[in-house]
């Protein structure tokens, strides 16, 4: 869960890792009234869940009220990579000797925890690492390992931190490896950490991403006003009305609907499509033993969805039942009728009563599965994949 | 034979009493896996399934011998109860249970390397040795006895996988599914190279998933290994995924694609394979 970096600050804050004074606003009034507090060389900076920010125009630097406020009414019109801006923060304008780059994260081929400092910070560090990785020094712990003073020192020394500022710099290095720990973070950075003309550290920016699976056990963090959110930007409807109803799902340019079962065969039947030369309209993920009240809501994604030619489903039951699915897909043709062409392949679990389920149903009611072709274990996977891009075609040119 | 787990594999589930403990524990039973007793804190005396349930793992072990367990438990119970098996002497440990904290798998990690445990999961179906035990949630249905083994990051792969094994008349000896959260116990590396002891194994097949470094890992030992791999990675056409931001790219370097991935196990020596279909035509190219 990735934080705005005002919330960031806050964390900072109970760290006492030095943050500028700064105010949130909503409004360019607000901003306003928050320059006139505040002093007037200020930077106004947007409040988005992306990186990106300074060189999508995200930050204006201005002098005085009226300026601080005009250049809110243009931010709060931006969209930075789709997410547009709510909120900024107005902070004094620093003036800046050097700027510093202090981050920590988790190695996951390791399984360490990593320090990373370097006496080039700024927007560009990515690229420092990758073209001069010798300015970058990195400092690997076990999960149960203290960084200590001293450690913190010797990082400072080496990313040039002048001798008078280190002991400054050590409790600003270890609280952020601490509240790094204490928050379960997967990412925290001060990006820059900038020295200022009267010889102040002072963290610029911050850039908090928390372990969502962890956010239960940090229940002081609703008291600060952060809760668990999307990151994904401004969703499609169709998106929103699928995280409404707990469903993983993505809208892709093609026109088969990808209705699978587990994670990984939702990412690999994608590449099928792809192979036997079909476009997915989707990526859908069912998640373990759902519901046919689950069941039936992917299939609802789909089948109103005007891009959708052909629907792709495979399930293989491992935790869930294919009687299960079946149910939910009959439920679905009963009290919503289909409109595009299904082809799909149950194995695993219950996989014959599924089929057996399916033949029932037809047999009762023809009509309702004209368009329905249901496969068992015989036929293989990659064969219902070319069915799915022949039935999208079919479709396509009968229109 | 088979790695990690055998029919003599002495078998514990932590969590037995749980509605998902239960139901599985049975299925396990059933498939005739060698379950010797369960644990939940609490509740030790009851019988589950016919297995006797005790209050801490380290019982469990002295009255049963009890040396593999699996946990079935809420993810944020998972690591004090891996914690308490590994220093209880369980050598072996399946994590079932998706979305444990990724700081708590640290620790957990941690202390399977001190005392040489071995830990696959969280989020993963678990370990077949077709014919011989089941831990975990698998299908049986798609399981046979045979001789090539899997490791896969996800549960359905690893059952389309060993489905077309077992059409195709190869068969299996172990699948091992690692699993899907970010922070995992074990790795394709790890798992790799006790395929490689296992003299049954003729051929590996490993499938990975767009993100994450581990099938990059697996590059470091494929080059050295005797049992050939193949190799699948799903992502190919995936819309390029969200990172972590820059201290994990400067960590991770360029997070590889499934192309990227792809690329590099071929490098390695592995053999790439697009479509589940691919794989027994592969197998009867390298003679296995």
């Amino acid at each position: 869960m990735r934080l705005y970096e005002f919330e960031g600050k806050q964390l900072f804050k109970k760290f006492r890792i030095p943050i500028p004074d700064s105010r949130l606003a909503t409004t360019p009034d607000e901003v306003f009234s928050a320059v006139n507090e505040l002093g007037t060389a200020v930077a106004v900076k947007s409040q988005v869940l992306t990186g990106g920010r300074g060189k999508a125009g995200g930050i204006k630097l201005a002098d005085g009220a009226n300026e601080a406020r005009t250049a809110a009414e243009g931010l709060f019109k931006l969209k930075i990579k789709n997410f547009p801006v709510e909120r900024v923060l107005i902070e004094p304008k620093l003036d800046i000797k050097q700027e510093y780059y202090l981050g920590v994260t988790i190695d996951r081929a390791n399984y360490t925890l990593v320090v990373i400092a370097s006496g080039e910070g700024g927007v560009d560090i990515e690229e420092t690492a990758a073209k001069n990785p010798d300015k970058i020094f990195k400092k690997e712990l076990r999960i149960d390992q203290d960084l200590f003073g001293f450690d913190a020192i010797d990082i400072a020394k080496k990313i040039g931190i002048p001798s008078a500022l280190l002991k400054n710099a050590a409790p600003i290095i270890v609280n952020l490896y601490n509240m790094f720990r204490k928050y379960d973070a997967k990412l925290v950075e001060i990006n820059p950490l900038v020295l200022t003309a009267d010889d102040q550290l002072i963290a610029a920016d911050a850039r908090v991403s928390l372990d969502d699976d962890a956010v239960f056990r940090h229940p002081e963090l609703k008291e600060l006003g952060i809760e668990m959110r999307h990151e994904e930007g401004e969703m499609s409807p169709r998106e929103q009305q699928a995280t409404e109803w707990g469903i993983p799902y993505l809208d892709l340019d093609g026109n088969i609907g990808m209705f699978p079962g587990g994670a990984g065969f939702g990412i690999m039947g994608n590449d099928f499509i792809h192979y036997y030369g079909g476009e997915p309209a989707n990526f859908m993920d069912s998640g373990g033993g759902p519901s046919p009240e689950r069941i039936a809501k992917m299939l609802v994604l789909l089948d109103e969805n005007p891009n959708v030619d052909a629907i792709f489903g495979a399930r293989f039951g491992g935790i869930s039942r294919c009687d299960d699915f079946a149910t939910g897909v009959i439920m679905f043709l009963k009290d919503h009728g289909l409109s595009k062409p299904l082809v799909m392949r149950m194995t695993g679990n219950m996989w014959q009563e599924g089929v057996r389920m399916f033949a029932k149903a037809k047999e009762e009611n023809p009509e309702l599965f004209k368009l329905v072709e249901a496969h068992g274990i015989e036929t293989p996977i990659e064969e219902i994949s070319k069915r799915a891009v022949e039935l999208a075609q079919q479709a396509k040119g009968g229109k | 034979m088979a790695i990690l787990v055998t029919k003599n594999s002495n078998v514990m589930i932590q969590g037995i009493t749980g509605g998902a403990g239960k139901f599985h524990s049975g299925r396990m039973i059933e498939y005739g896996t060698n379950i010797v007793g369960g644990v939940t804190p609490g509740k030790g005396g009851q019988e589950i399934n016919g297995r006797p349930v005790f209050d801490t793992v380290a019982e469990c072990v002295e009255k049963t011998g009890a040396d593999v367990s699996a946990i079935f438990l809420p993810a944020r119970f998972v690591m004090e109860a891996a914690i308490e098996a590994i220093r209880a002497g369980i050598k072996f440990l399946v994590v079932i249970p998706e979305h444990i904290p990724i700081h708590d798998m640290l620790y957990v990690r941690r202390e399977a390397i001190a005392h040489g445990t071995t830990v696959i999961g969280g989020n993963t179906a678990g370990i077949i040795s077709p014919g011989q035990a089941n831990l975990g949630i698998m299908p049986d249905i798609a399981f046979t006895p045979g001789r090539v083994g899997t490791v896969s990051r996800s549960g359905s792969i690893t059952y389309y996988v060993a489905d077309t094994l077992t059409r195709s008349g190869y068969g299996e000896t172990t699948c091992v599914g690692l699993g899907g959260d970010p922070i995992l116990g074990s790795t394709f590396d790890e798992i790799l190279l006790k395929f490689e002891d296992d003299p049954d194994t003729k051929a590996v097949v490993m499938s990975g998933e767009i993100g994450g470094v581990y099938e990059e890992k697996a590059c470091e030992v494929i080059p050295d290994m005797k049992t050939p791999v193949l190799a699948m990675i799903g992502g190919v056409f995936a819309p390029p995924g969200k990172r972590m931001g820059h201290a994990g790219a400067i960590v991770e370097g360029k997070m590889g694609t499934a192309k990227e991935k792809l690329e590099m196990l071929a490098d390695a020596g592995a053999h790439a394979c697009k479509t589940f279909n691919d794989i027994p035509a592969t197998l009867k190219k390298l003679g296995v």
